[in-house]
């Protein structure tokens, strides 16, 4: 296989050791000694490149070869090739300490841009980074020799501010910008010409360029941009270009008072009551300083790019630049107000002319991210309503596009950073919850972490039930969207007979029993008060997707989700709340989508989160007795959901005790005993002539232990448990259990019973193992005491049967 | 693009079913160089952060699962078109493995993942549409493919050189991307 020969080759390159390497060194630098370095040095340096590159640690070559390299590397007579490998190899080695490399003397723009890629790569410590700006500042200030380009070196400019902002001074700063503003705004609107290829034949009278056009073919209306298409390019329209790229980054670092980082752009670090007191119509714009000069031009270069995209680009290419074009230019612009308010009331009314135009474009809704930014940021000064504009973002977009990959990435992380701002600024963020869980649903992998952190701010009291049968349902949500979109992409509208029932999920789709219950499921806003019991026949007839990778890679997120969901509830919760959602949580541990991991996963989280919330509010096991004794009285339910059961025969052991509750009576206590009695009865039945059901022995001995400490409050209760623990022995001796059950299980078994049993003997002890005052419940002692009960039983049980040699105190 | 960090990084990896043991990622990286300045200032530790290699080969294996299909088969191209080939974004918490989050473009070709690693606010558009011209003229110029590619460091540095100068993403054209391949083209070894 391809990717093992070059592994293997890979690993030889690694494990090549000091010696071979410093001997190979010797032979490369020999190469390049020669007056010319040709095909072979370029293949030793090949290799060269590939042990340094291929090593996990850092390698170091001799300060000799380093040197070479860097001489090499400068060489008027070099060929590109061995120039770029030198370059290449250098960087490997970052930092050098051998580097004596400068990029002072270099008249070549693109040897300086290469040995600057070497320079920047070497950590700063000798300010190489301001070295390399100052260098490239003056050089871009001046004449330049004949044939050499300044292209080359605004990717290294745009370089040096992303490492260090701070290397240019104010003066060079105001020279770029001038140069900016002229690059963006005059360049030449003519074609270039082709480089004449010379020879006998070449015609020396070429053919006059024509204008540049337009993304259709039109000729260009305006000054040249990117989206200018020509067929040969002049110098100042790839500056132009060049200088578009790097603009964003531009503007953010050197666009606003003071110095600022190029990717911060966070609002509160610009002044946003700069109000720019000069004119800034382009009659005047040349009396404008430099940075308030590039700010009008940038303006201007945003708002043709906005116009551009408006034309039907002949190639796909084209297409998409026009997308990515727009997107920056909305982008451009809202930085601009931030930093000059002035530009708002332009911004604001252009873009909302855009708004209209795009919104009803699928291919364009990525553009409406940025537009929204606009108004979030801008909205309240500008006084425009966006509400309709955030509506339709959140509403019509998840619905249509949330198959779209790259659109759902950006729009939850649209939202992830502006949801304070939302909540403040609109309530259809709130309310859209169930229309953003769809980006979620259909595209799991890349969006489960950013939902992590969406999560809590689209929950409250308001909204966690909702959410809460939600996450339970998302899988099924997913499988919902797999049967919308062939339906809307089904050639044909098969018809609908309503007595007959839907063979297929397609068929469902459209008929009247299971209609409304697909729109509830893909709603688009949140709707507390519909059942969601609606969807019991949905999520059965769903089953026949629910192997589908989609969906399972779905149910993969939803245990995530849950426990997030309920350490934020736990949060703001009151007695109410809780109580709503321990009732749900019974209710639905057996109405989930049949993915068998899925509902194991989910009733390991709802179980754990059960006992969380009895901690919580302990009283909640008197107010829902009826739902826990329907619930814990339910054998079936040690098979189907023996998790969620032995949680909540444990939580009734623990907490249905009146130190948690003055309101819980004896009679309470003896209900929940006859109850849990019935099911440990019903469990441990030795049927003649029949096999036995296997219940797992974790759920029996919660059972014993439940009825124990019941017993210990209630103590009439006492004999009856004894003797029923006393028949533990008899059980798991008869042959049918032995078969069933292991011998570790059985002997586990036995043990907890006959522990129990000890401890009842002493009704006083008991009482107060398993009786604790609420004080004393909250002292470190007692925690330590619940927590250790299987050791404290085990103590109590060889204190009454003392073995050989055990000395008690 | 954090411009030192070199943002290409082609992964040899097969990208049919997942094999039963999780390929290598091999890492022969072009352009840029790994060092990288702490934040923490000037005089900072120089830190040498891994690509992640790992999170896009499982963003590739997921998104393939998800479709359900097996990957086509790559077809004899010249060069392969990778207008439909699939990629996406995901994102980088912060600290893992670079300090501040990243947003990561990645795309398949066949029996290859490219992925680019961004700056926190840059243009995902324009990125992803970088690595779509990107890819197959790396592809090319790295032909045939085999372990020599792994020898062709300057080949892959040219063509980012050009079209990713810096790690700066370029707002360019059909036309300008034709004026790029017209500087290259005598230029291949």
């Amino acid at each position: 296989m391809f990717s093992a020969a070059a592994e293997s080759f890979l690993r030889q390159a690694r494990e090549a050791q000091p010696e071979e390497l410093q001997r190979f060194a010797a032979r490369v630098a020999a190469q390049l000694q020669g007056p010319e370095p040709g095909p072979e040095a370029a293949a030793c340096l090949q290799r060269l490149h590939l042990v340094v590159a291929a090593s996990k640690y850092p390698r170091r070559l001799d300060g000799e070869i380093a040197g070479l390299l860097q001489k090499v590397l400068c060489s008027s007579k070099c060929p590109e090739q061995i120039q770029l490998l030198c370059a290449a190899i250098l960087r490997e080695m970052s930092p050098c300490n051998d580097l004596s490399l400068s990029c002072d003397n270099i008249q070549d723009t693109k040897l300086l841009s290469l040995v600057s890629s070497v320079l920047l790569a070497q950590g700063d410590k000798k300010a190489e980074v301001a070295a390399v700006g100052q260098r490239i500042v003056k050089v871009l200030e001046g004449r330049l020799p004949e044939g050499q380009s300044s292209r080359y070196l605004l990717p290294v400019l745009s370089n040096v501010i992303s490492l260090s902002p701070e290397a240019l001074t104010e003066e060079q700063t105001n020279v770029v910008s001038k140069k900016m503003a002229d690059w963006l705004r005059y360049a030449s609107i003519q074609q270039g010409v082709a480089q004449p290829s010379g020879g006998f034949f070449s015609n020396p009278r070429t053919r006059q360029p024509g204008p540049v056009t337009e993304v259709d073919g039109a000729i260009a209306t305006d000054f040249f941009t990117v989206l200018s298409l020509g067929q040969y390019y002049t110098e100042d329209q790839w500056l132009n270009m060049q200088a578009f790229s790097m603009l964003r980054k531009w503007l953010l670092c050197y666009g606003g008072k003071g110095l600022n980082a190029p990717n911060s752009g966070n609002r509160s670090e610009m002044d946003e009551s700069v109000m720019s007191m000069v004119s800034t119509t382009s009659t005047s714009s040349h009396l404008l300083p430099p940075k308030e000069r590039l700010r009008e031009k940038a303006f201007e270069y945003c708002q043709r790019l906005i116009e551009q995209s408006n034309r039907q680009a002949l190639k796909k290419a084209d297409g998409d630049l026009q997308k990515a074009c727009l997107i920056e230019a909305v982008t451009i612009m809202d930085i601009i107000c931030k930093q000059d308010s002035s530009y708002v009331y332009r911004a604001a009314a252009f873009l909302k002319v855009l708004h209209s135009r795009i919104s009803g474009d699928a291919t364009y809704a990525r553009a409406l991210l940025p537009i929204a930014q606009f108004f979030l940021n801008h909205g309240e000064m500008a006084a425009v309503d966006s509400d309709a504009i955030y509506k339709h973002l959140l509403t019509d977009i998840p619905a249509q596009l949330f198959h779209n990959a790259s659109l759902a990435f950006e729009f939850v992380l649209f939202c992830k950073e502006n949801s304070q701002l939302f909540a403040e600024t609109s309530s259809v963020f709130r309310q859209s919850f169930p229309n953003l869980f769809k980006f979620l649903a259909w595209n799991s992998p890349p969006l489960i972490s950013e939902f992590v952190d969406l999560l809590p701010f689209l929950l409250d009291a308001g909204t966690a039930i909702e959410i809460f049968h939600l996450l339970l349902d998302l899988p099924c949500l997913t499988a919902a969207l797999d049967v919308q979109m062939r339906s809307t992409s089904a050639s044909e509208r098969a018809s609908c007979d309503p007595a007959v029932k839907p063979a297929t999920c397609l068929e469902a789709f459209r008929h009247p029993l299971y209609k409304s219950a697909f729109q509830y499921l893909l709603r688009i806003e949140s709707a507390p008060e519909d059942p969601p019991e609606r969807l019991i026949p949905l999520r059965q007839l769903l089953g026949s997707l629910a192997s589908s990778p989609r969906v399972v890679q779905c149910a993969d997120t939803v245990p995530v989700l849950l426990e997030l969901f309920f350490s934020v509830v736990a949060e703001f919760a009151d007695g109410p709340l809780i109580n709503q959602l321990v009732v749900l949580l019974l209710q639905r541990s057996d109405q989930l989508y049949e993915i068998p991991a899925f509902k194991d996963d989910v009733h390991r989280v709802l179980s754990s989160q059960l006992v969380m919330l009895c901690k919580l509010h302990p009283a909640l096991i008197v107010e829902l007795s009826k739902e826990l004794l329907e619930f814990s009285g339910t054998v079936s339910n040690i098979q189907n959901k023996e998790a969620v059961f032995t949680h909540v025969v444990w939580a009734i052991g623990e907490y249905m005790s009146v130190s948690y509750d003055k309101r819980c009576t004896v009679e309470q206590i003896n209900r929940f005993f006859e109850t849990l009695e019935a099911v440990l009865f019903e469990v441990t039945q030795v049927r003649p002539l029949a096999s036995i059901p296997s219940y797992a022995p974790r759920a029996i001995t919660v059972l014993m232990t439940a009825l124990t400490k019941l017993a210990a409050r209630s103590q009439d209760l006492i004999p009856r448990v004894s003797l029923f623990l006393s028949k533990m022995r008899t059980f798991l001796q008869s042959p049918a259990v032995t078969s069933v059950y292991c011998e570790e299980d059985r002997e586990e078994i036995l043990t907890r019973a006959t522990e129990l049993m000890n401890l009842l003997k002493m009704p006083s002890v008991a009482q107060f193992v398993f009786t604790p005052s609420v004080d004393a419940a909250r002292s470190r002692f007692q925690k330590e005491v619940n927590d250790t009960l299987p050791s404290a039983l085990r103590i109590v049980t060889r204190l009454l049967e003392p073995a050989p040699g055990f000395v008690p105190g | 693009m954090t411009p030192v960090l070199g943002g290409v990084w082609a992964q040899w990896e097969s990208c049919g079913p997942p094999p039963p043991i999780p390929p290598r990622m091999m890492q022969p990286h072009f352009g840029g160089g790994r060092a990288r300045r702490d934040p923490r200032g000037r005089t900072g530790v120089l830190t040498q952060i891994p690509p992640p290699r790992r999170q896009v080969a499982s963003h590739c294996h997921l998104h393939q699962a998800s479709s359900g299909r097996p990957p086509a088969p790559p077809l004899p191209e010249d060069p392969p078109s990778l207008h439909n080939a699939p990629g996406g974004l995901f994102r980088l918490a912060p600290g893992d493995p670079f300090p501040q989050g990243t947003s990561v473009a990645w795309l398949a070709a066949p029996s290859l993942a490219f992925a680019l690693v961004c700056d926190p606010r840059e243009n995902l558009a324009l990125a992803e549409g970088t690595l779509r011209h990107l890819a197959p003229r790396l592809l090319a110029a790295l032909r045939p493919p085999g372990t020599g590619v792994l020898l062709r460091p300057d080949a892959a540095d040219l063509l980012l050189d050009r079209l990713l100068p810096h790690g700066q993403l370029l707002f360019l054209s059909e036309r300008f991307l034709q004026a790029v391949d017209r500087e290259l083209s005598p230029a291949c070894w």
